[in-house]
């Protein structure tokens, strides 16, 4: 089977001019390599200021790695137009609330991507809305609505909608659920799952709570000071975790009780 | 029809109208709102609504006070100056070319600034270096002076005036709105547009302009009440209007000579700018905290 995406020796170096500071202080990431296969979800931890934002803005294509290649289904993500690179990865940004823009119509925000990259005529395009609507679970209503008459839950299933409308083979969900409460951080995720169910899928999560971890990933990689130290399925991670980053990780979501032991 | 009318709303406020509905609940703002109207009127209608010619000279009625005063006449209904000419048909000539200059000047800087401006942002590299330096050593010289600079370059005259005044505004107000673009191009909705391929014109006109209202509403005001003022002290100094058309700048210097007799004659025009300049702060501050609510 054709593997979906592959990152290989993905590099990204920071050039701090040494000149007025005194550390010359530089900050690399990578070599990365790691591979996801169609329909299954990849998470990304580790602690802050691992990189793990840095990695997944350059395979959205918001950074420019230094060297290292990126392949989609066998073809090197440099050589993609924007339009191949929209209907192939698309991401979700942390916070709907700031990344729904306040002056535009929840359907003209969902339009934008189709009116873009790709050719549908005006009917095409409202189906395609439609269709994508429903399977995030809004009602057509809200087509007319502006982001901030939404509760923070309804935001979040626009932005899911925009990430989705493409069709895309990758979705890459940048620390999505940080901002919920934990009731609608299990509603979102299992909306999430129930995609992936449908439309086979495949996500690229970067999160924190190591127990949503465990219930959504199939593989989880884990980072430190920009370099992967762990690449495993979960439940090989979750019950024989190898590198000191990961059981120091899987520790810190222990209930406290657990702990002292 | 909405299939579920959970918000009791029969539709949806678009934020331009949100801000409206805001805006009506304001009263110095609708005072201000209808004390626009009126300059402007009485600037555009002058001639059906003054009977007088501004030039006209009448003799027989030399300094005459106000019609309110001991002495005045309801003919001249604010005086006469001392070669007789009607002050109100004056005062209205110089609300004319004061108030329609800065309001043209505002204008033309918003249209020609946006789009250096915006040009600006979304280029990068040497050109934007340059530009952006330029710039900074233009706003080092107080705007006044340029513009004086420029007027003894041109030669005195009214359409020069304008021209020196824009000019010397110009570079505040495209650094002002190459600040705010700045700022909102940080901001994930425009990052999430650049994503999805939106090219530069959609991206100011759907993405930026929309979100930047209420910075442009503070910028344009800042730029029309310096225009009034500059063009008033260009006048003033008899750089601007020159005879025999006056201007509100023009007609304090003319009758500066004559406070002690008649006070009048300085008074109205200074009233004039004063009134120009206060009203037009109201409103856009009253239209400034609409947006700000409205986005709320």
């Amino acid at each position: 089977m054709q593997t979906l995406l592959n990152v290989s020796n993905l590099c990204k170096n920071y050039k701090r001019s040494a000149r007025f500071s005194s550390t010359g202080f530089r900050k690399t990431l990578g070599p990365l390599n790691f591979t996801l296969e169609r329909g299954k979800t990849l998470a990304l931890v580790g602690e802050s200021g691992a990189g793990k934002s840095t990695l997944v803005q350059i395979i959205a294509g918001l950074i420019k790695p230094s060297s290292g290649e990126i392949y989609v289904k066998d073809k090197p993500l440099s050589t993609f137009s924007q339009q191949e690179r929209c209907t192939s990865i698309r991401m979700i940004f942390q916070d709907p609330s700031s990344s729904l823009n306040p002056k535009a119509t929840i359907g003209r925000i969902l339009a934008a991507p189709l009116e873009l990259n790709t050719p549908l005529t005006m009917e095409q395009r409202r189906r395609q809305i439609l269709n994508t609507l429903n399977l995030v679970g809004l009602l057509p209503d809200y087509l007319d609505f502006y982001p901030n008459m939404l509760s923070s839950i309804q935001q979040h299933q626009v932005a899911i909608a925009r990430a989705l409308i493409l069709k895309p083979d990758i979705i890459i969900a940048d620390e999505i659920l940080a901002s919920l409460d934990i009731s609608l951080r299990f509603k979102i995720v299992n909306l999430l799952l129930n995609i992936q169910e449908k439309i086979g899928v495949s996500y690229i999560f970067v999160a924190h709570n190591m127990n949503l971890v465990r219930h959504m990933s199939d593989q989880i990689v884990v980072m430190e000071d920009g370099m992967i130290v762990e690449n495993n399925s979960t439940e090989k991670i979750y019950n024989f975790p190898q590198s000191a980053v990961t059981k120091q990780l899987l520790q810190s979501h222990q209930p406290h009780y657990r702990k002292e032991r | 029809m909405l299939i579920n009318n959970e918000f009791n709303e029969d539709k949806i406020q678009s934020p331009l109208q949100y801000t409206w509905a805001i805006f009506k609940n304001k009263s110095a703002a609708i005072v201000s709102m209808w004390g626009v109207i009126t300059l402007i009127f009485f600037a555009l209608f002058a001639e059906l609504i003054v009977t007088h010619e501004p030039s006209t000279q009448y003799a027989q009625n030399l300094l005459l006070p106000p019609y309110w005063l001991e002495g005045g006449s309801t003919d001249h209904i604010l005086g006469t100056d001392d070669l007789g000419r009607d002050t109100l048909a004056r005062l209205i000539q110089g609300l004319q070319l004061t108030l329609g200059g800065g309001i043209l000047i505002t204008f033309m800087i918003s249209l020609i600034g946006s789009l250096i401006g915006a040009t600006a942002v979304l280029t990068k590299g040497l050109k934007a270096s340059i530009l952006h330096h330029l710039l900074d050593a233009l706003l080092t010289i107080p705007t006044l002076l340029t513009a004086l600079i420029l007027i003894v370059l041109f030669g005195p005259s009214y359409e020069n005036c304008l021209l020196a005044v824009s000019l010397s505004l110009l570079p505040q107000f495209i650094r002002g709105i190459y600040i705010a673009i700045e700022n909102e191009l940080s901001k994930q909705y425009i990052i999430a547009l650049q994503l999805d391929g939106a090219t530069n014109t959609r991206l100011l006109r759907f993405g930026i302009f929309p979100n930047i209202i209420e910075p442009m509403v503070t910028l344009l005001n800042r730029i029309f009440t310096m225009a009034i003022l500059e063009i008033a002290t260009l006048g003033f100094l008899g750089f601007g209007t020159q005879l025999p058309d006056v201007e509100l700048g023009s007609l304090i210097a003319s009758s500066i000579d004559l406070i002690y007799l008649s006070p009048w004659l300085v008074f109205f025009p200074g009233i004039a700018i004063f009134l120009i300049i206060i009203i037009f702060n109201v409103f856009s501050e009253g239209l400034r905290h609409s947006v700000i609510e409205g986005e709320e």
